[in-house]
């Protein structure tokens, strides 16, 4: 059997799970009005012509919209006893878990391409910076899949999605803001640590219309190592 | 297809089996009859590879399941206790969705839903959501999961549980087309189950297998543990000396009947004797008013007290495989 059928059925299984629920409908709702409202504060009424600081704001809102998008991916089949099903399929641990991790990656692309309707009145009437915004979406879909590793590995660990979701939020507020931590600290062994942690920091790289390698093997680099104890992590509940 | 051997289940200190063996040939239908918490779904689970056992083998088609169960896994039908359904989905994306997994050639999905829709008599459900189904729907449509692909081994836990008498008849016609060809394994907890459709039957009850016997043994063993009951009215004592005499009672007890006055309530343990309700009833008659007579039903209460009373002593109820103490 092809290594990937296993992952396309889990894949397609998600995205049909997304839009058959509330949640998908709910989460890009709440996105697009969010998205739309910052965009709309920055430009028209700063009168500044570049998304800098609406990138800023949709990180934030990233952060807390992901872990809606992500606490249902286990705990949802630990609660409706699917998990016995997935388990005893012939499917291995990590193609149920990039097949969900994927699914969630589709919804936070869809959500970006639909938050792409702000820039039509930018380009319209304004004189933006096309690499800068590039760049900027870039890192926010990083940002964004680091987030959803991160939140898929704690829907893991729980069979409670509320609590999968409570808990996901801090950690990447945590990792969000631990970079300002910096200006507290006088050891420099700690400040680099946190700024290497940072997830803000990374991001106003892409921000600023930077792609430093270094944050790009950041963000993947979270992904990887979150979706890599996620399925160890089944291995070891069997 | 399915061989234990030894397999000891334990989570931390509590040891849920206890070192059980058997095995399941291809074109067999094995039962596995228990009382709720016997350690049948464990059992279940730890073939199914849903959990590793703690010590033993556990081998499907050949396969360890320790180390090998991805390829083994290939091989299995497996019906949960809940059936493992997608309640958002509709009962066809839910189906397409379990045959990609198991890797069926896209070619031949359309044709395998139909087949297995059709087996399990889900045609006219097929685009409902499955949060709307009833719960025989709900449990067909986990049966159908575990028939598609046409797995060598199927492992049912409680097929026929939340059916109502037709959906059953259905569903045993279904298991029993399939283990024509296939082996199967079905636990369940109603006795008469295990007896019209499987050939070999194991008992387990605590983690332990008591014995692994055919059907017929199986009710020889229930009529050996089955009683007459009869309601009468006379003296206690006339009908007690009638009883007596009557060849194949081991035992008589009569009282009276609190809520009918006047009337004696009589019990009479009895041996595998087609005809002994008849004496009985002569006995009755000649001693006293008849005016009701019963042979119980064997419950399965009985047949476990008397395999758990029996087990290791009288080996003429039970085939000398894989008796475990």
């Amino acid at each position: 059997m092809n290594a990937l059928t296993g992952l396309r059925a889990v894949y397609f299984k998600e995205i049909l799970t997304y839009f058959r629920s509330p949640i998908a409908y709910f989460v890009i709702a709440v996105f697009l009005l969010g998205t739309g409202f910052f965009f709309t504060y920055n430009i028209f009424l700063s009168g500044v012509g570049t998304m800098d600081q609406t990138f800023q704001n949709m990180g934030i809102l990233t952060i807390v919209l992901v872990p809606v998008l992500t606490m249902r991916l286990f705990s949802g089949e630990y609660t409706g006893r699917t998990m016995e099903l997935l388990v005893t399929l012939p499917l291995q641990n990590w193609q149920i878990v990039l097949g969900k991790y994927f699914g969630a990656v589709s919804m936070l692309f869809m959500m970006t391409a639909t938050s792409c309707i702000n820039l039509i009145p930018l380009y319209l009437y304004g004189n933006p910076q096309t690499p800068n915004i590039l760049a900027g979406y870039i890192g926010f879909l990083l940002l964004g899949m680091s987030c959803i590793a991160i939140g898929q590995l704690f829907s893991a660990l729980t069979e409670n999605q509320i609590v999968a979701a409570l808990i996901t939020i801090p950690v990447l507020l945590m990792f969000w803001f631990v970079g300002h931590l910096q200006s507290l600290q006088s050891s420099i062994l700690l400040r680099d640590l946190f700024s290497h942690m940072s997830f803000a920091l990374h991001y106003s790289d892409f921000i600023q219309g930077l792609l430093r390698s270094e944050a790009i093997i950041f963000f993947l680099g979270v992904s990887a190592i979150a979706l890599t104890i996620n399925s160890s992590y089944l291995q070891w509940r069997r | 297809m399915i061989q234990l051997e030894h397999v000891t289940k334990r989570y931390g200190s509590k040891t849920i089996i206890h070192d059980i063996s058997f095995d399941v040939k291809k074109g067999e239908i094995v039962g596995f009859l228990g009382p709720n918490g016997a350690g049948k779904t464990t059992t279940m689970r730890m073939i199914a590879g849903f959990t590793t056992a703690s010590t033993g083998s556990v081998r499907v088609a050949g396969y360890d399941m320790a180390t090998e169960n991805n390829e083994a896994a290939k091989k299995i039908g497996y019906l949960p206790e809940q059936p493992p359904l997608y309640d958002v989905l509709d009962v066809s994306s839910y189906l397409r969705f379990v045959a990609r997994a198991k890797g069926i050639n896209s070619a031949r999905i359309a044709s395998e839903l139909d087949r297995v829709m059709q087996a399990c008599r889900l045609e006219t459900v097929t685009t409902k959501e499955i949060y709307k189904l009833s719960k025989g729907f709900r449990q067909r449509v986990g049966l159908a999961q575990a028939l598609l692909g046409d797995p060598d081994v199927l492992l049912l836990d409680e097929p026929t549980a939340g059916l109502d008498p037709g959906q059953i008849q259905e569903t045993r016609e279904v298991i029993r087309n399939v283990g024509k060809e296939h082996a199967v394994l079905l636990s369940t907890h109603i006795l008469p189950e295990v007896t019209l459709i499987c050939q070999r039957i194991a008992i387990i009850n605590h983690g332990r297998i008591l014995a692994v016997g055919s059907p017929q043994s199986l009710q020889r063993a229930a009529e050996e543990t089955s009683s007459v009951v009869a309601e009468a009215s006379g003296e206690e004592n006339k009908i007690h000396h009638a009883l007596n005499g009557v060849d194949g009672i081991t035992s008589i007890s009569i009282k009276p009947l609190a809520a009918r006055p006047g009337m004696l309530g009589i019990e009479c343990q009895v041996n595998a004797d087609e005809h002994i309700e008849a004496r009985i009833a002569r006995a009755i008659i000649q001693s006293g008013e008849l005016h009701k007579l019963e042979r119980r039903q064997p419950t399965l209460e009985n047949i476990f007290l008397r395999y758990i009373g029996h087990t290791g002593t009288d080996t003429s109820i039970t085939e000398p495989v894989g008796v475990a103490s």
